[in-house]
């Protein structure tokens, strides 16, 4: 009797520690949930649109995310920038806040999309222990931006199939693809919600006439496209195939591959190198952007340390440094496709410098190959930022704006999946 | 201290607390959790810029719940089909209709692997299957043991069987590899490694009389008819082919509520008399033997995040993706399947992606090296702290002897298939035509 009331005791003890702990994590959850992330917006951008003015089901849902437009007024090319498609790879939405804080164009239109999965964005890697925020070091202190998931929230979209079929290519994917932005285009109307995101995102594309579109992800050192654009060499023959379903893949237009290969020619600042998309592997940005709109698209990876799996302990310092002795171990083996140097790592400010530079000579050499396309724009750019590093300030801090300072006031922006009241 | 050092006192810890909280406790469950808290308290003074481990460690709670879910609905499901009779149906009808023992137990095997091969997940193949299997192959005179690793075996087999293969799958999509061309190179070694286990268990066994085994076979449910058994296995098969053919027509059902309407098809085709009280007191019953399992895929996933946490997880890895070529082709095989036993399917992730990328990186080829570790990593479904489909084997069987006894039997297929596969990495080029 003794021993039976002292197990219920243990199991009420065991219950109420259980319940402490679901408590601290549940307010954790909510707070990265709900956590809004407030930028300033150069002077340049000229409207601000949201993914569900392009699909109008993605309105109230955590998918909508604003799209902000620099419409420089003279004719010229139009380019899209999509920043966060994997909210786990930071340095991207790092890099597309940064365009959007101190971008200025002279010629052509530029679209950003800082956050493309919001939802991603509102839930950390599950079973990954990922940091949930990381903070920027400013002249105001300290600016704190969310990391992110690389799918969707399943608060927002579940459950999963037991596989994917992409549509409309019908290839079998990982089930938890369908959550995953960067699987599901060219996305369907009527689709999942990240199906739906991804098509609003192919509709920015043909409805804004884009000329130039450039996906920004991040990419772990034993992954082979680190470092890399990726890029078309051949499109999908659109008519043959919704006349007769056969996939046959045809010279471009205006060749994607061509320009990626003289852009990572050219940087001499950082280590870059060039793929062909893969006809036979579908749902990406750089695959479907190309088959289904007349964009010459690209991808660009960076390398991310945290995304290799096989780090050391997963602190914040971990992912703004990228300094790690597990893979220095299996570089110095030959393993990985990065010549990774653990004294230097790879801290946030390089990986977002390299997005802003990549994308920058990406925009340059297009102009240079097709004139017609030429987009007269600038911003923060890789020399730039590696000089203020050498004086010992965050680059990336340096670069933003404080958004509580009264002059910043009329260009505050709350990132949100809806609008924010200022 | 170098974070190596550090990690790896953290890795001796988590063996420590593991090994000690299981003999105290006797829960490889419990125990795991234990194990994950030991490590996330002591990592957080070792890294304290790691902070609080509780978000992470409520975050892994979550990592298998999918897993977890379907477990249960597939039991409720398995649980009302062979309350309404069609099980004991269908083994009378088998074992009054076919004399060949061969044949028998071919059959037996063919159909263990339908169910996981789609679903991916071996367990399911015991919770459809495994009862049915285990009442045939002991007419047939094959002892408990056999019978256990006969169910473990083609429940490994189903799971790695195509066209869902989810090790495969979380590999592709780690390498960005398109998930094509691995229906052959999955199947070919699947039907020679079965084939090996059928002779094996068949081996020596002496079929009962019929009569005798009709007798122990529980009578034929009054009212069972044909359709009635048909009808709730029909609408799993209709739900995952319609899943497959037109997935842009359908609304996602996720493979937990399909199994939910299968069991509510079950429910209304069976013949007996049956009030709500009886349905509840069988999904009480349900609950109670799922629990085990839905407790060790949960605790895995709270493992999972604090290994990953601290570090340890990195360790591993690292530790295995960086040993030459020599070792990885002789220790593979037993590397594999222990990452499986502690990781489950995020072996593919921890150990999978980092191979397939350092493969690639000598100039190997991938396609058939991938199949070949969704071929080795199923096999540590039998191995500690998880043993899921182990475990499900000797519950199924009743199995109670010495659980390293059945592991020794079980290394007969379990070398057949293992060595196919290391065959298919230290030789790819030779397979390269199945593809």
């Amino acid at each position: 009797m003794e021993a039976t009331k002292k197990r219920f005791i243990l199991k009420i003890a065991i219950l109420v520690v259980m319940l402490v702990f679901a408590a601290i994590a549940g307010v954790k959850f909510w707070q990265l949930r709900h956590y809004k992330e407030t930028i300033v917006l150069s002077e340049d951008i000229t409207d601000v649109k949201w993914l569900s003015d392009y699909c109008p089901s993605l309105k109230d849902t955590w998918l909508d995310t604003p799209v902000f437009i620099a419409d420089s007024g003279v004719e010229g090319g139009t380019v899209f920038i999509n920043g966060c498609p994997h909210p786990y790879e930071p340095a991207s939405t790092m890099a597309a806040f940064l365009m959007l804080e101190n971008i200025k164009v002279e010629k052509g239109k530029v679209i950003i999309v800082p956050r493309a999965n919001y939802s991603g964005s509102t839930e950390g890697m599950v079973g990954d222990a990922y940091p949930r925020f990381f903070t920027v070091e400013t002249q105001w202190g300290g600016e704190t931006f969310r990391i992110g998931d690389r799918y969707t929230n399943p608060l927002d979209q579940w459950p999963d199939p037991f596989t994917y079929v992409n549509y409309p290519s019908g290839q079998n994917l990982a089930y938890q693809d369908i959550r995953n932005l960067n699987r599901t285009y060219p996305g369907r109307e009527n689709g999942t919600i990240t199906e739906r995101a991804a098509y609003a995102i192919m509709e920015i594309i043909r409805q804004e006439d884009v000329d130039i579109a450039i996906d920004m992800h991040e990419a772990e050192i034993l992954y082979p496209v680190t470092s890399t654009y990726v890029a078309p060499a051949k499109v999908l023959d659109r008519e043959k195939f919704l006349e007769t379903g056969v996939m046959e893949y045809i010279e471009p237009e205006r060749n994607s591959l061509d320009v990626a290969m003289m852009a990572a020619m050219n940087i001499d600042q950082f280590f870059m190198k060039c793929a062909a998309s893969p006809n036979t592997l579908h749902g990406l940005s750089h695959r479907e952007w190309a088959d289904w709109s007349d964009a010459m698209t690209f991808l660009m990876e960076t390398p991310e340390i945290f995304i290799d799996k096989i780090t050391g302990p997963r602190t914040e310092a971990l992912l703004y440094e990228g300094k790690d002795e597990f893979l220095q171990n299996v570089t110095d083996k030959g393993l990985t496709y990065f010549p990774y140097d653990m004294e230097f790592g790879t801290p946030m400010w390089y990986r977002t410098a390299r997005h802003l530079s990549g994308a920058m000579e990406i925009i340059n050499w297009a102009a240079l190959f097709y004139d017609d396309v030429e987009c007269i724009v600038s911003w923060p750019l890789y020399e730039e930022m590696a000089e203020i590093e050498e004086q010992g300030i965050d680059s990336i801090g340096y670069f933003l704006k404080n958004p509580d300072a009264p002059e910043n006031e009329a260009n505050r922006f709350v990132i949100y999946h809806k609008p924010v009241e200022k | 201290m170098s974070v190596t050092a550090l990690t790896f006192i953290l890795l001796l810890i988590m063996i420590a607390s593991f090994v000690l909280s299981s003999i105290k406790l006797k829960s490889p469950d419990i125990s795991m959790v234990v194990a994950a808290i030991v490590i996330a308290v002591v990592g957080m003074f070792m890294f304290p810029d790691l902070g609080s481990p509780v978000m992470y460690l409520v975050e892994g709670l979550f990592v298998n719940l999918d897993l977890a879910m379907l477990f249960i609905a597939a039991s409720i499901f398995v649980n009302i089909y062979s309350y309404s009779g069609a099980v004991s149906t269908i083994t009378r009808g088998i074992v009054e209709k076919i004399n060949n023992k061969w044949l028998l137990i071919t059959i037996m095997g063919v159909l263990m692997l339908i169910p996981g091969a789609l679903t991916g997940a071996g367990s399911v193949a015991i919770f459809v299957l495994g009862g049915l299997v285990n009442t045939v192959l002991e007419s047939l005179g094959v002892s408990k043991r056999k019978r256990t690793v006969f169910i473990f075996f083609f429940a490994i087999l189903s799971a790695a069987a195509p066209p869902i293969n989810l090790w495969t799958m979380l590999m592709t999509a780690q390498a960005n590899m398109p998930y094509v061309g691995f229906t052959w190179l999955l199947l070919v070694p699947i039907c020679i490694a079965g084939a090996i286990c059928i002779v094996y268990v068949g081996w020596g066994a002496k079929p009962e009389p019929k009569e005798e085994t009709l007798k122990k076979l529980p009578e034929r449910t009054e009212g069972m008819t044909w359709w009635r058994i048909l009808l709730p296995v029909a609408a799993i098969i209709v739900l995952f082919v319609l899943a497959l053919v037109a997935p842009w027509n359908l609304p996602v059902l996720g493979l937990p509520l399909m199994f939910v309407i299968a069991a509510i098809v079950a429910l209304l085709c069976n013949p007996k008399k049956t009030t709500g009280k009886q349905y509840l007191g069988i999904l009480d019953d349900t609950m109670e033997q799922v629990f085990p399992l839905v407790a060790n895929v949960l605790s895995i996933g709270v493992l999972q995040s604090a290994m990953a946490a601290t570090g340890v997880r990195g360790l591993i890895g690292s530790t295995c993706v960086g040993l030459p070529l020599v070792l990885i082709y002789s220790l593979i095989l037993i590397i594999g399947p222990i990452c499986q036993g502690c990781f489950n399917y995020g072996c593919s992730v921890v150990l999978g992606g980092p191979l397939i990328f350092m493969f690639n990186t000598l100039g190997m080829d991938v396609t058939v090296i991938c199949a070949a570790l969704s071929l080795i990593f199923p096999i540590g479904d039998c191995l500690p702290p998880s043993r899921i489909v182990g475990r499900l084997a000797c519950e199924e069987t009743g199995y109670t002897d010495s659980y390293l006894g059945f592991l020794k039997s079980a290394l007969v297929p379990i070398l057949a298939i293992g060595l196919i596969a290391v065959l298919m990495i230290v030789k790819p080029l030779w397979f390269t035509f199945l593809y």
